[in-house]
Order: C-alpha cells, then sequence, then structure tokens
C-alpha cells in the first residue's frame, strides 16, 4: 500500500512536468514590449499559402512592431476549427471565410462591422473591380473585404479543337452552340466507347449549377427568401436541369464523375487531353495551363435567356472578439488592399481594379475572361436566406445526383419534390 | 523475468494451491481490498470526472437547447430528441450505421483471426509480412482514402479494371447507392491488420503444454484449434468484439472523404450527420442531442455484450466476472 | 517453451505450400494501395489520375518527396509529434496498468457500474464532446499548447485499460495468491507478478499509442493553432487547398510520415509475438 501511494505521486509528479516542459509556446500574450501580435487563420492549403506568407513578411517589414501569425487549416476543418474557437472566445483577430458562410457568420455578430474604420482610415473603398465588395455586405454594411474570387468560365484545349478542325468557341455563344461544339469534339472508337469527350461538367456542385439557373433565366428561391415552392420547380429551371442532365445521359458529351464527392465530381479527362472543354472556376488554372496535354484556352460560358454568371469569393473580416481591432484592420487593409493584391495577382486575380489593369490581366486573352465576367453577375442563392445549407442544398443536390445517375430519371418530378422537402425544411426551422 | 525468478517459494499447502476456496479466504484477508480497488483506478477516476464527465454532462445540457456556437444557447427542452424521431436523414444514418457496423464487425473478428493464423509460426520473413498485414491500418486519413477513391473509379480504376479482365462489368462502386457503402465495407478490410495484430498478442497466453497433452489424447490440429485456442482466445475475441462494436458505430472519415454521405445519402453514417449538422449547419443542440442518442444504442449493445461474457468468454486466471 | 505456442500452424508439404501461396496473395492485395501510393508519389499531379493508369511514372520525379518535405517545416512537426507520442505512451503505460489492475482483480461494490462507465467514455463521438472540452481547456489557459493532448493520457484511457484488464485476468491466481502469502502487497504483486507477465499487452497498448498520437488528426486541429506546434497530420492536411490538391507531395510526404510507425511495429512485433510466452504454473 505504501508502494502504491508512492508510485501514484510520483506518477502525478511526473505528469505535471511533463506537462509543464511539454507546452512548447506559451500562450502568445497580447502585448510583450510593444509588439502586437494578430492571429490570422485561412482555409488555404498547399501553395496557397505561400502568397499569405508573402504579404504578412511585407506587412511586417513595414510595421515592425506588429507580427502576424498566421494559422491555415485546410478544407472543410476549417470551419470546425473555426467554430470551436469562437464558440470559447478564442478565435483568431482577422478570419478568412467564404462567401456562402458570410450571412450566418455575421448574423451571428462574429464579425466586427467594418464602415467606421473605412471612414476614418485613408481607406478607399472602390478601389476594387465591380461587384466584389457585395459578398462581404450583410444588410447594407460592409463586414468583410475582398481576398480573390472566380466567376464560371470554360476552359478549351486548343489541341484538340485544332485536330478536330473545330473553330473555338467565342465569346457571346449559347447553349446549343456549345452542344454542337461538344457533339462534334466528342470521339468514339470502333467499339462504340468513347475516346474522347465534349465537355467535362462539375457533377452534382450544387453551387456551380447556379450558373446555368440563371442564364436560363430562372431563380432557384424567391426574391422574398421565404419560398422554394414556384421557384425551384419552375419551367425554368426545369429546363437547366434538363439540359444538364442531357449533356450526360442523352447526348453524352460528357463523361460520368468519378466520384460525387470530390469537388466538381473528381473528374480527370480535361486534365488527362480526354476532353475538349471543362466548365469551372479559375481554381486549377494554374495546373492547366503547366500541363503538357493541354494547349489552354478560356472562354465565357455560354448564355441561354440571359447572359449570367455567378461569383465565388473569398474575403477577410476582424473578428469581434478580437482585442487588436485597431492593428487589426491594418493588416486587413494591407492585405486585401493593393499591397496585397501586388502579391495575389500572381496566384489569383487580384481583386483592386488598379493592379489587374496595370499587371495588363484585364486585357489578357485569358485572365481578361474571367475579370470581364464580373459584369453579368447575377446574385448567389445563399444570399436570400440564411437557411440554404440546410434546406436546399442538400434537396437540390439529390436532384442533380439523381438526373446524372440514372438516364430516365423525370426531371419535373425531382424538382417538384425538391422544392417541397427545401420548403418543409424552411418552415420546419421558422417555427 | 520470470516468476520463479523472483524468489518467491511455494505454500505449504500445494494440494490446496488450485482451490478458489482458499484463494477467497486470502482474498478476503485483505481488509483494505476495496480501498486498494478505488486507489488503483484513482488516476482514471480523477481524470474521468474532469476531461470525460465534464464535456459529457454538458454536451447533454447543450442537446437540450438550440445553439449555434456563436450566439447564446436557447433552451428547447426535449425539442431536439422530438425532431429526431421524425427526420428521415436522420433514420437513414441509423440504418446505414447499422447495416455498416453488421457486415464490419463479423468479417473483422474473422479476417483478423485468419490472417493472424497466416503468419502466427516463425519462419523466415514472417516479420515482414506481419506487417505488411499490418501496414494499411498504419496509414491514415486523407492519403489512404484517395487512394481507395481512384482504385473505385468505375471507368479505370484498379477494381474495375481487374474485374473487366474476368469479363465482369463492374458496379459504379461509390457513384451507385446500391454499392457505394459495400466499397467502404470493402476498404475496411485493410484494417483487419489491428484485430489481427491483438490476436497474435493473445495468443501468446495460451500455454504451450494444454497442447501437448491433447496430441498425446490423440487430438489432431482442428480438434486442438477449436477446443483449446478458440476458447483460451475468448478474452481476447470478446475485446476485439466490443471494440469493434462501439468505434464502427462511430465511423466517420472514409465517408466524410470518400462520399460526403452520398451517393442519395447511402453512406451517411450517424456520425458524419452530426459532424454535419454540428459545423455545417450550426445546430450544435442538435448533434448533440443525436449524439446523445448514439451514445444509447452503443451502451445498450455493449451492455448485452457484457451480459454474454459468462455464456462464452473463458478466462484462464480462474474467475470470470 | 514452444517455438509457438498454438501447433496447428505446424504444417507440412502440400500444406505448408499453400500456405505460403495464400500468405503471398494476401501480401500482394494488401500491398497493392501502398504500392499505387508510392508509384503516384512520383508523378507529376497530373499524371496520377491518367486513363488508363500508368502503373509506373513515364519519368519518375523523385524530386517530388524533398520538394513535399521542405515546402512545409516538416522536421518541426515530426518533433513536435514525437514529443507528444512519447508522453502518451508514458502517460498510458503508468495509469492504464494500475487502473486495469483495479478492475481485473481487486474486488469492490460498484466495481460493475465504474466498468461500464469507463466503456462508456468510449461512445459518445468526439465531435461533440470536444467543443466542450476545448472551452474547458480554454478556460483553464490551456490550449495552444501539447498540454491537452498529453494530459489525458496520465488518467487513463477506457481502451487500453479495458485491453490490460483482459490480459490481467488471463494471469492464473495462484501465481498472485502465492506472492501474497509471501507478504506482497498490491503494488508488489503488480510490479513483480502481472506486469513481467503482460509483455504482449503491454507492447500493444505502447504501439498502439504511439501510432494513434502519431495519426491524430482532430486533437492538434482543435488544441494546436500555432503553426510551429502542428504535427504531422496537421502538416499533411496543408497539401489540400481549398479548391485543389497536391496529389503527388501529398503521397511522398505521407508514406515518409508513415515510415516510423511500420518501423516500430516491424521491430515491436517480434517481441510481443514470438517473446515470453507463458508457460503455466509448475506444481
Amino acid at each position: 500500500m505504501k508502494m502504491l501511494f508512492r508510485f501514484l505521486s510520483v506518477a502525478i509528479m511526473l505528469s505535471l512536468v511533463l506537462s509543464a516542459c511539454a507546452t512548447a509556446t506559451p500562450s502568445t500574450p497580447s502585448t510583450t514590449d510593444g509588439t502586437i501580435v494578430i492571429r490570422a487563420g485561412t482555409g488555404d492549403g498547399g501553395d496557397g499559402l505561400t502568397p499569405h506568407q508573402q504579404i504578412i513578411q511585407n506587412f511586417e517589414d513595414q510595421n515592425p512592431n506588429v507580427i502576424v501569425q498566421l494559422e491555415p487549416v485546410s478544407g472543410r476543418d476549417y470551419y470546425a476549427r473555426l467554430l470551436t474557437q469562437l464558440a470559447a472566445k478564442a478565435a483568431p483577430d482577422i478570419m478568412q471565410i467564404g462567401d456562402d458562410a458570410v450571412p450566418s457568420f455575421v448574423s451571428k455578430n462574429a464579425f466586427v462591422p467594418l464602415d467606421t474604420y473605412l471612414e476614418n482610415s485613408n481607406f478607399d473603398a472602390s478601389i476594387y473591380l465591380p461587384g466584389l465588395l457585395d459578398p462581404g455586405k450583410v444588410d447594407g454594411k460592409q463586414y468583410l473585404l475582398p481576398k480573390d474570387y472566380s466567376p464560371l468560365a470554360v476552359y478549351y484545349n486548343k489541341k484538340l479543337f485544332d485536330e478536330a478542325n473545330v473553330p473555338y468557341p467565342v465569346d457571346g455563344w449559347t447553349w446549343e452552340d456549345l452542344l454542337a461544339t461538344a457533339q462534334k469534339l466528342t470521339l468514339k472508337d470502333t467499339s462504340g466507347k468513347v475516346t474522347q469527350w465534349g465537355i467535362q461538367l462539375p457533377a452534382a456542385w450544387t453551387t456551380g449549377f447556379e450558373y446555368w439557373v440563371a442564364a436560363a433565366g430562372g431563380s432557384l428561391i424567391s426574391e422574398d427568401g421565404k419560398s422554394f415552392v414556384g421557384a425551384m420547380d419552375s419551367p425554368e429551371v426545369a429546363r437547366a436541369v434538363q439540359f444538364y442532365a442531357d449533356l450526360y445521359n442523352k447526348y453524352q458529351v460528357a463523361p460520368q464523375p468519378a466520384d460525387m464527392n470530390s469537388f466538381g465530381g473528381g473528374n480527370s479527362e480535361f486534365a488527362n487531353g480526354k476532353a475538349a472543354m471543362m466548365l469551372f472556376g479559375r481554381w486549377p488554372q494554374g495546373g492547366l495551363k503547366t500541363n503538357p496535354n493541354i494547349s489552354l484556352g478560356v472562354v465565357a460560358p455560354p448564355k441561354d435567356k440571359v447572359r449570367a454568371n455567378i461569383l465565388f469569393w473569398g474575403g477577410f473580416g476582424i473578428a469581434t472578439s478580437s482585442k487588436e481591432a485597431d492593428t487589426a484592420f491594418k493588416y486587413l487593409s494591407f492585405v486585401s488592399g493593393e499591397p496585397g493584391a501586388q502579391v495575389w495577382k500572381d496566384w489569383a486575380l487580384p481583386a483592386v481594379k488598379s493592379v489587374a489593369d496595370s499587371s495588363g490581366l484585364s486585357k489578357d486573352p485569358i485572365e481578361g475572361v474571367w475579370i470581364g465576367e464580373l459584369n453579368y453577375l447575377m446574385p448567389r442563392a445563399y444570399t436570400f436566406t440564411p437557411f440554404w445549407n440546410e434546406t436546399a442544398d442538400p434537396a437540390l443536390r439529390k436532384v442533380l445526383e439523381s438526373v446524372i445517375l440514372d438516364p430516365n430519371a423525370d426531371v419535373n418530378a425531382l424538382l417538384a419534390q425538391a422544392a417541397k422537402d427545401a420548403q418543409a425544411a424552411l418552415d420546419k426551422i421558422g417555427e | 523475468m520470470w516468476v520463479g525468478c523472483t524468489g518467491t517459494h511455494y505454500p505449504p499447502y500445494p494440494h490446496l494451491l488450485n482451490d478458489s476456496d482458499i484463494s477467497l479466504a486470502l482474498r478476503s484477508l485483505h481488509r483494505n481490498e476495496a480501498l486498494s480497488f478505488y486507489i488503483a483506478i484513482s488516476p482514471w477516476l480523477v481524470g474521468f470526472l474532469l476531461f470525460t464527465v465534464g464535456p459529457m454532462m454538458i454536451s447533454l445540457l447543450i442537446s437540450f437547447t438550440d445553439w449555434d456556437l456563436l450566439t447564446a444557447p436557447l433552451w428547447v427542452g426535449l425539442d431536439n430528441y422530438r425532431d429526431l424521431a421524425t427526420d428521415p436523414l436522420f433514420i437513414q444514418s441509423i440504418k446505414v450505421t447499422l447495416a455498416y457496423t453488421a457486415a464490419y464487425v463479423p468479417l473483422d473478428l474473422v479476417g483478423g483471426l485468419l490472417l493472424a493464423l497466416l503468419v502466427l509460426p516463425r519462419f523466415k520473413g514472417v516479420g515482414a509480412f506481419r506487417t505488411i498485414f499490418y501496414m494499411p491500418t498504419v496509414f491514415s486519413g486523407v492519403a489512404f482514402v484517395v487512394v481507395w477513391l481512384w482504385m473505385l473509379n468505375p471507368n479505370g480504376g484498379l477494381i474495375n479494371l481487374t474485374l473487366g479482365w474476368f469479363g465482369i462489368v463492374g458496379p459504379r462502386w461509390l457513384l451507385d447507392p446500391n454499392y457505394a457503402l459495400w466499397a467502404l465495407v470493402m476498404m475496411s478490410f485493410w484494417g483487419w491488420g489491428r484485430s489481427m495484430a491483438l490476436y497474435l498478442g493473445g495468443m501468446q497466453s495460451i500455454p504451450g503444454e494444454l497442447y501437448e497433452a491433447a496430441a498425446m489424447d490423440g487430438a489432431d490440429s482442428f480438434r486442438q484449434f477449436f477446443t483449446i485456442t478458440l476458447p483460451l482466445l475468448s478474452p481476447t475475441i470478446f475485446f476485439i468484439l466490443v471494440l469493434s462494436v462501439i468505434t464502427t458505430f462511430q465511423s466517420f472519415t472514409s465517408a466524410f472523404v470518400a462520399t460526403n454521405g452520398g451517393p442519395l445519402d447511402s453512406t451517411l453514417f450517424l456520425v458524419l450527420y452530426i459532424y454535419r449538422q454540428a459545423f455545417e449547419f450550426f445546430n450544435m443542440g442538435y448533434a448533440a442531442a443525436m449524439s446523445w442518442v448514439l451514445f444509447a444504442i452503443i451502451m445498450t449493445l455493449t451492455v448485452l455484450l457484457m451480459r454474454s461474457q459468462k455464456f462464452w468468454v473463458f478466462y484462464l486466471g480462474g474467475r470470470s466476472e | 517453451m514452444k517455438e509457438y505456442s498454438t501447433p496447428i500452424l505446424q504444417l507440412h508439404g502440400w500444406r505448408r505450400n499453400l500456405r505460403i501461396l495464400l500468405i503471398a496473395a494476401v501480401a500482394v492485395l494488401f500491398l497493392a494501395p501502398a504500392l499505387w501510393m508510392i508509384s503516384s508519389s512520383l508523378k507529376p499531379d497530373y499524371e496520377i489520375f491518367a486513363t488508363p493508369p500508368t502503373l509506373w511514372p513515364i519519368s519518375p520525379r523523385w524530386q517530388n518527396y524533398s520538394e513535399a518535405l521542405t515546402s512545409l517545416p516538416f522536421g518541426r512537426f515530426a518533433i513536435n509529434t514525437m514529443i507528444i507520442a512519447l508522453g502518451s505512451i508514458v502517460g498510458h503505460l503508468l495509469s492504464c496498468s494500475i487502473v486495469a489492475y483495479g478492475f481485473a482483480r481487486l474486488q469492490a461494490p460498484g466495481k460493475g457500474f465504474f466498468f461500464i462507465l469507463m466503456l462508456s467514455t468510449l461512445m459518445l463521438p468526439y465531435p461533440v464532446t470536444m467543443v466542450p472540452l476545448f472551452i474547458i481547456y480554454s478556460k483553464l489557459g490551456l490550449i495552444n499548447s501539447f498540454t491537452p493532448l498529453i494530459l489525458p493520457t496520465f488518467f487513463g484511457n477506457a481502451l487500453y485499460i479495458f485491453l490490460l484488464r483482459q490480459s490481467f485476468k488471463q494471469i492464473p491466481l495462484d501465481l498472485e495468491d502465492a506472492a501474497r502469502m509471501d507478504g506482497a502487497g498490491t503494488f508488489q504483486v503488480l510490479m513483480n507478478v502481472i506486469l513481467p507477465l503482460s509483455r504482449p499487452a503491454l507492447a500493444i497498448v505502447a504501439i498502439f499509442t504511439f501510432q494513434a498520437a502519431w495519426n491524430d488528426f482532430l486533437g492538434p486541429l482543435i488544441f494546436l493553432h500555432n503553426q510551429s506546434l502542428y504535427t504531422l497530420q496537421l502538416g499533411l492536411s496543408l497539401f489540400r487547398g481549398a479548391y485543389n490538391v497536391q496529389w503527388a507531395y501529398l503521397m511522398a510526404a505521407s508514406l515518409v510520415v508513415t515510415l516510423p510507425v511500420i518501423a516500430i511495429f516491424f521491430f515491436a512485433q517480434k517481441s510481443f509475438i514470438e517473446g515470453v510466452g507463458f508457460t503455466g504454473t509448475k506444481i
């Protein structure tokens, strides 16, 4: 027994000692001899972190008494960590989030409204390209400033077009043109197996699908954000879904997705030179440009009833729990403004107009297409209701998965059901 | 260090050595045995109160609220639980999780044992084979699942390619709601190495003399396996069984990375749905309620398993619970 | 002492060859994913998903390895992970043995209840308890350090307590009684009788703990904010950007990160599988 006690006390002491040495860095104090530490959270990963680090370096050089600590977590885990930190009021000072998360976070008071800061500082919010401040606004107040953005476009492989002697797509083309071009570029071998696809589509990617809905002149939700019935099951949406599904199953110009979870269906045909076109955002462009299978061209997405596009956006804001809001704003205006844009332009599209123009990106045959599309933006569906993710998104996803997997799917019936399901979910939340 | 070397000598009543009554008497002489027990488990007990009961109780409280993690929680009583009963996705996720567990656990028990039997004897290079079988369990998370995603690619992935050589047109696996869950079960075969390791360790405690005696009585290998090995392995089997049920019910990563619950919710594991409600829909209270229902299910199953111990688990040490 | 304790496996002739064939076939099956990872790690990203797939890269990019491992401070990550892993092993071995002995051998009122209670701690999914846990640690000022990852191991872990309890119960009471007859107290019985005979189980606890700590993602995700504290798994996750993944680097780095765990198992399996088997009491 004595031994037991002795042993236990040794074990307890040992544990305390180990835990003490195991704390590699003490929790960073806010001010030590005048140095201010700003924590910045980001969901970027991979080489997307390099521009962050470059900008931080530049900022620290200009502001020697400030240290900016980047806390990167990539992918969906980012939100899990961010929310946990927010719940304990231990969030970073600067938080980067995606556009569809803005209404939820802002409505829950996670971000500091920036209007007073913008007025008091010399920061001129009109430096941005059109439409880039809107995703960071809620109820007219500005909460976040832009980081980067991407509309949709159609990549095409000039090599394959040349081989088939098909003229490149031109700006202003229509859905019918898209179908015709894709059909000309879908090649089969003697056994009937497809060796080359016309266009690679992003499978059941719900938010990307909003482009099709917008171009068909429809909307997935009513203007007041309260009803899906009448919107989601409208003829315009049905046309969009039917056309999309037909590309897969009726005309078979689009390859089936590799898996339903990878962003955009996990297809690799375009990257392998086995598909002539691809509808997607700007994110994989870097890799595509250096891919030896591809001679890259980019064109605006085709119009149908309307010429429309949608924007995907990421931005930075200041957490309400931040104790160094002033310094945080200094960094915010740096990273989101002209100094930051000078670094971003080598990695993504810069949000600042002057940088876009001076670097020649606005006139570039590829980059200019993306920037030009900013003139055709339609509002994203999530802006109409804060409950988009849990009501309409799963319903729409089901529709898309069903029509892609099943060639005999009844589009109208599926949409009617989806509208009902989404409505039921929305009504339930309202209770 | 062998027992014989520590200088203990045999008690003066050898003919009573195996009498459990004597053992009992000896034990009850230890008046402070109960105290010893509580002191012995005190490290766990203290940690349990600090790091487990606390968060568990808090999460129970959360389950009675509507909480979005950012603003103050709102008390709603049993509403979350009531909503669960009518939530088709919740019911779906229970079905999916039950099916997955019912398929995986028996496979794991048997598969692990077969693997262990294959690599138990010491021959040249067996260490390498044991490691090879164990290796997949060591690969974590994303990279490994991604490899599987590629192998399961319906168009050119390794699996359908191989099936093609035999003239079979493989199903569309992760794209087909009827096959996606079985694809995930297939992926978990590679986790048998863990049970294998546990079986290998468990086989060490089987005394070799028993086999000698049985062989002398004329029992062949098969007989020996079923009358000696299996019964004496039953504590290990019990451990693996309980462990497997508890952890398989909480499967998350493969669905999170490979399918995100799709297609058409055919792989919507319960913990995945909980994660989604908590961190994608900001419904922490609802997620907590689901977790407690999950807890109740697992607890029920475990208690049933524990009760069943006395029917089939045999402890060499001579006393079962 | 026999070479192996289960003679069923002493096969001869065609049975032996069959077994070798079986092992080889299963080995190939189990190796396939790893081989694919190795092959992918040497390809440029766009070739990894090529159809038809190339078994071996057209021109292997060995520099993927150096590029991947230097793109992030993996050395630092490795040290951090090692600290957590070793700390956890010490914690578990110390605490779980004592507690398991209590559950295995000591009688007390309420023991059955506590056992089920202990098992129940394995049943609540982590995503839900991690938020309250984080809040508790945050109030204690212990976040952004290794403490929340190592400290709990000194207070036992239901899984390993259960495992050791199963193992301890296998040891014949006679040996313990003999020791007690000689005046040994509970603790001495544990140290001198139980533990030496439980080497396989203790080795398994150590190996599994190391592996769990090495591969732990959610824990470090929540508790480690400063990048200089990141573990290897957090580092690996950074190869996944928000919209695209650096596949080749991810494969290469994952393989390298996994090597220590594989190595430990390889060297340890010899001792806990072929080591001292227990041969029972002599009368």
